[in-house]
């Protein structure tokens, strides 16, 4: 019994994790890529999450997971275009600074547009309920959330490693200098990531919408998350990232159970942990820019 | 303007808006309670500055320290001093100096970016602390009953009495924070802004000025929060969140973060804006993320820096160029007295059998050397020697694996930079190394102060020294400095620059100084000029110097140390050097080349492919080529040739594009190709395989070629066809290899692949920088047979600095000196005849 219980809640925190990971994800992807920390990609977050709502109203709940992030992919164009391109070889310090304004003035877009109550999501009654695997019983919306968020982790691996697509990224970030004399142009790639990281979040503000609330600082808490992911799997790295995601989310899923008050500062603590033992955190490499 | 009346000026200015402000706010209709909240969140915003604006650590936390601060007094009124406000508000401070000594000796451990998300995430994890923690911070609703007090028959609970209290003590805290930024540690502060690596390499132990400059920005923040809690009466965990962490950074960067009263501006606009807006829209955030955001993009400097711009405006500062004929120079001084080290006999520096390897790599192995009083040692070698990793090693920017370093006897190996500088040894930098931002005479003041008792001082005025101001004056009048002092250090020239980097090691009254090629880039007269320099401190002062200028540093140096390939070849008096067999190879090769073979000598000139003409290039202001012309011909390969730092490898780099040429003409197949991206010039039909290959790691050799061929051509268009079959025909070990990830290959392997991708896609010329580099002769052979057959397709332009091979293989070359071509000619008779060959490139 004691082991079925443990067992469940490690299931569930890694629901939490892949949570985490679709936002954590796209903010990594960005960073190494382009350099910049983006401190708005919460905002996207949100974003993604109030354009389900809106879309669930009118074409149900199918068709918002599935718009939403292409509505706030196309509004990341223009973020990638107007702002963000004139930070990739600033100080990231500014890039920093302009970022964290625009998630500010995003969540007041969001207060004025939608009210700052939150918005309860219902989720389609078909994907409602329990199912047992075994004996153990798991809720049939977080198991599709975690096929999902498996799913996704799956497409944007092969995206990076297996198409031609992937291997300009990757390029790119070792020596982006190389890749131009090759006669590739670097920037319409740039514009993809940003685009790809914002879409990704704005899916899990979609996905998870229903077993979270929507509320307009939804973006600023889920930002803090993403960074301690980020910090504690390394910047830039993707499996760092993945295997933090899914630790942040069980750590974190098993101390609301046992310490329910604790819950939040129990990723910060992992946090400072992982980084008096490893300083770039566990797969992190050294970026001179960023030191 | 009297100098104690301007230094004293921002209190002034101060204690005036802190009169005004209860009775302007009143005045536009608000309250004596909001001119406290004002003066309460200056405070620590003014704490906050301290570390964003003058140390350059951006804290996305300190909500938290206010946050604390609140926390600690009004628990501690709450328990133990009831009615009382002094003793709390003390007992915050100390509380949060404890705390924020520990959690800063952690978190300073990152820069950069890593400090910013740590300090983020340390307001989160206060902030759920003080939500959750409900038995000690009375979670969601917070302490409240909480009192202000008395003080004889002043009653704090007067709106008028508790502004007035704050008032002073804000009063107090601005002469605080003015003392500590003139103070030689504030100054310390800002030469870590601006370049931490120099400050370390001046002797400054920087990891403790920044902890000290982390507790006291987090002691007056705190300050601030206990302040707030008696304004208030309550205290909630809105105290120490992210958004408040946020709103702080906003009010300094607003207000100017490089100005003491910059952040107390921005709070006024901050306070103003919300109180006014909020009247018209609940959205008054809205409008200030705008703000900020416009501030950080239109002016960094903030509203201080709107001022500072308009009066720019009105009147320009003097150009660079034109401030350095300013200077007065002294010919013939001698070094002042206060720089002469007090023994001037037997060996100061000794370095014996170092080694460093870095992963593999060997870059300095078994090297010994010694430094006698009174001589100028050279040090000298080609690319890769391992000279400059030899400098590292002696100054301490890493430790050796083995050897041992020793300064006056005793052992300085392994020691952190800032302790050996502080035994005495001090370094100038190959990229000159300086703090842009501050004048220079406050470059050169900063490493005189560096070797004073008063370094640590907080309080005492940086005026105060009379001896580090007559020094630092005699300092900038022997380097021919003076009349120039107030310009800072980044608008100087390039040759100004070199002479601060060389002044700012000389202030730390060295015992033995290293000068990392300190001619570089410089004018023939100053040249002339600071090697005259060098020589009279050398007087004294022992120097090693780095230097690639062969026949400068052989005509002036005492003793010369040869390097190649991170061994010691040979040392000895200039002379001997000259005539070593060895050392002679090193740079102009033996005569005697593994492999002959070269195309028969053409009939009638060819087409011109390339033609290079006046082209100028500049790294910042550092000037690399200089009226370089060129050209390269149909069925040729074009060797460059030249010592380190010619300018070969820049020279390539502007014409694949990658650096952009200022200003002559590149001109390819009819088309001009100055001003056109790397992407496009490559499309055009030039390869490029840049020096160390420039493979990607971690990517078999099927993906490089795919990469060659994603964007450019490979349909012939410009004549030659580059297909995947007549590439593995030509390299038909890439075949066998296909799957193979890139660096597990062959080094000859690699240099194949390298050449293989950069011809993928109609490529018409062919530029390689170093090719045969680290490779093992056989290999050589290969590849040369390659390039060999290579030019029956296409020109090469190659620059290789082993020359019997590369002299070998080309038909035509061009020697570069300094940025521009000094000779240019066929290879043939450079090949055969040694002695022309020695008279044309060997000084």
């Amino acid at each position: 019994m004691e082991f079925v219980f443990l067992f469940e809640q490690v299931v569930n925190g890694l629901v939490l994790g892949g949570y985490y990971l679709l936002i954590a994800l796209g903010l990594s992807l960005i960073f190494s890529v382009g350099g910049v920390v983006n401190l708005a990609h919460g905002a996207f977050y949100a974003l993604g999450a109030y354009a389900a709502v809106e879309i669930r109203d009118r074409l149900g709940f199918g068709p918002a997971v599935v718009l939403s992030p292409v509505a706030v992919g196309l509004l990341g164009i223009a973020f990638e275009r107007f702002l963000l391109r004139r930070f990739y070889r600033a100080d990231p310090i500014l890039s920093l600074l302009v970022t964290f304004g625009l998630a500010m003035v995003t969540e007041q877009v969001i207060r004025m547009v939608w009210g700052a109550a939150p918005i309860a999501v219902t989720m389609p009654p078909e994907l409602k309920g329990p199912v047992m695997v075994g004996d153990l019983l798991f809720s049939r919306y977080r198991l599709l959330l975690l096929a999902i968020v498996a799913l996704m982790l799956a497409c944007i691996w092969v995206l990076l490693n297996k198409t031609s697509f992937g291997s300009v990224v990757r390029a790119g970030v070792q020596k982006p200098d190389m890749v131009a004399a090759l006669g590739i142009r670097l920037q319409p790639y740039m514009t993809s990531i940003v685009v790809l990281g914002v879409a990704m979040a704005a899916l899990g503000g979609a996905l998870f919408a229903p077993i979270t609330t929507v509320h307009p600082a939804m973006g600023a808490e889920i930002m803090t998350v993403a960074f301690v992911v980020v910090v504690i799997g390394g910047l830039g790295s993707f499996w760092g990232v993945v295997a933090a995601a899914m630790l942040v989310g069980v750590v974190r899923g098993l101390t609301i159970h046992f310490l329910p008050a604790a819950g939040e500062a129990s990723m910060y603590i992992l946090m400072f942990l992982v980084l008096l033992l490893r300083p770039r955190g566990l797969l992190g490499e050294r970026i001179e820019k960023f030191e | 303007m009297n100098p104690l009346l301007a230094k004293s000026r921002p209190l002034w200015i101060g204690a005036l808006a802190l009169v005004a402000l209860p009775i302007v706010l009143p005045a536009i209709g608000l309250t004596v309670n909001i001119a406290t909240v004002v003066v309460v969140l200056s405070i620590s915003a003014l704490g906050l500055n301290l570390l964003v604006g003058y140390t350059g650590l951006t804290s996305f936390g300190h909500g938290a320290w206010f946050g604390l601060g609140a926390y600690a007094a009004a628990i501690a009124q709450r328990s133990w001093f009831p009615g009382e406000m002094a003793l709390p508000l003390l007992f915050s401070l100390i509380f949060v100096a404890a705390a924020s000594a520990v959690i800063g000796a952690l978190i300073l451990r990152r820069r950069g970016v890593y400090f910013a998300l740590l300090t983020l995430a340390l307001s989160a994890l206060g902030y759920t602390v003080a939500f959750r923690w409900t038995e000690v911070t009375g979670g969601e609703d917070g302490l409240g009953g909480l009192q202000r007090g008395t003080l004889g028959p002043i009653n704090f609970d007067d709106p008028i009495a508790f502004y007035t209290l704050t008032a002073v003590l804000g009063l107090g805290v601005l002469y605080f924070m003015l003392r500590v930024e003139r103070s030689p540690f504030g100054h310390v502060l800002t030469a870590i802004r601006e370049n931490q690596l120099r400050a370390t390499f001046q002797g400054y132990n920087v990891d403790r000025y920044k902890l000290v400059a982390f507790i006291i920005s987090a002691v007056v923040t705190g300050f601030g929060g206990a302040l707030s809690v008696f304004l208030h009466y309550i205290v909630t965990a809105e105290a120490i969140s992210v958004p408040l962490s946020g709103a702080f950074l906003a009010m300094v960067v607003i207000g100017g973060m490089h100005n003491i009263l910059g952040p107390a501006l921005g709070v006024v606009f901050y306070i103003i804006f919300r109180e006014f807006l909020s009247i018209w829209t609940a959205n008054w955030l809205l409008w200030f993320g705008l703000i900020f955001i416009g501030f950080i993009i239109f002016s960094p400097e903030g509203l201080v820096g709107i001022w500072g711009e308009i009066k720019r405006r009105v009147r320009p500062p003097v150009q660079d160029s034109a401030a350095m004929s300013k200077r007065k120079i002294y010919e013939g001084l001698p070094l002042p007295e206060f720089l002469r080290p007090e023994s001037r006999i037997g060996t100061v520096l000794e370095v014996s059998h170092v080694s460093k390897h870095f992963g593999g790599i060997r870059a300095v192995n078994d090297v010994s050397l010694t430094v006698d009083a009174g001589e100028i040692h050279a040090l000298i070698g080609p690319n890769g020697a391992g000279k400059t990793t030899t400098f590292n090693l002696i100054s301490g920017m890493f430790g050796p694996n083995s050897g041992t370093i020793r300064l006056k006897g005793a052992s300085v190996a392994g020691l952190p930079a800032h302790r050996i500088s502080g035994r005495g040894l001090a370094r100038s930098f190959q990229i000159t190394s300086l703090f842009n931002g501050l004048s220079i005479y406050e470059n050169l003041r900063l490493s005189v102060q560096a070797t004073h008792a008063g370094r640590f001082n907080i309080w005492r005025d940086v005026d105060g020294y009379a001896h580090v101001h007559t020094e630092t004056a005699a300092l900038m009048k022997f380097l021919g400095l003076e009349g120039i002092e107030e310009i800072k250090a980044g608008d100087l020239s390039y040759g100004g620059q070199r002479l601060v980097d060389l002044g700012i090691a000389l202030a730390l009254k060295p015992q033995v100084l290293l000068l990392d090629e300190p001619l570089a880039g410089l004018a023939a007269a100053e040249r002339e000029r600071v090697c005259r320099l060098v020589r009279t401190i050398a007087a004294n002062v022992p120097v090693l110097m780095v230097e690639h200028d062969i026949d400068r540093i052989l005509a002036f140096s005492s003793r010369v140390t040869v390097m190649n390939q991170g061994e010691v070849l040979m040392t000895g008096v200039p002379d001997a050097v000259r005539k070593d067999k060895r050392v002679q190879e090193v740079y102009t090769g033996s005569g005697t080349p593994a492999v002959v073979g070269r195309a028969a000598g053409g009939a009638g000139p060819r087409p011109i492919v390339l033609e290079v003409d006046k082209v100028n290039t500049f790294y910042g202001k550092s000037h690399i080529l200089n009226d370089v012309e060129l050209n390269v011909r149909e069925g040729e390969i074009v060797a460059l040739l030249g010592r380190n730092g010619a300018g070969k490898s820049t020279l390539l780099k502007t014409l694949a594009g990658l650096v952009p040429a200022r200003s002559g003409s590149i001109r390819f197949d009819g088309r001009e190709l100055v001003g056109l991206p790397a992407p496009d010039i490559a499309r055009l039909g030039i390869g490029y395989v840049p020096q160390g290959r420039g493979l990607f790691a971690g990517m078999s050799v099927r993906e490089n070629l795919a990469l060659g061929r994603l964007a450019r051509k490979t349909d012939g268009t410009t004549g030659t066809v580059w297909s995947e079959e007549r590439i593995f025909e030509m390299f038909p070990v890439l075949k066998a290899r296909l799957n193979t990830p890139a660096d597990y290959m062959s080094g000859g392997e690699q240099q194949m692949l390298a050449v293989a991708r950069a011809l993928s896609g109609n490529v018409r010329l062919l530029l390689l920088d170093e090719p045969f580099e680290g490779l093992a002769p056989a290999v050589i052979e290969d590849l040369f047979k390659v390039f060999d057959q290579l030019r029956r397709e296409l020109p090469i332009l190659i620059v290789e600095h082993n020359l019997d091979l590369v002299l070998a293989l080309a038909d035509r070359v061009f020697a570069l000196e300094r940025g521009a071509v000094f000779h240019e000619g066929g290879s043939e008779k450079l090949f055969t005849n040694l002695d022309y060959r020695k008279e044309i490139l060997w000084l």
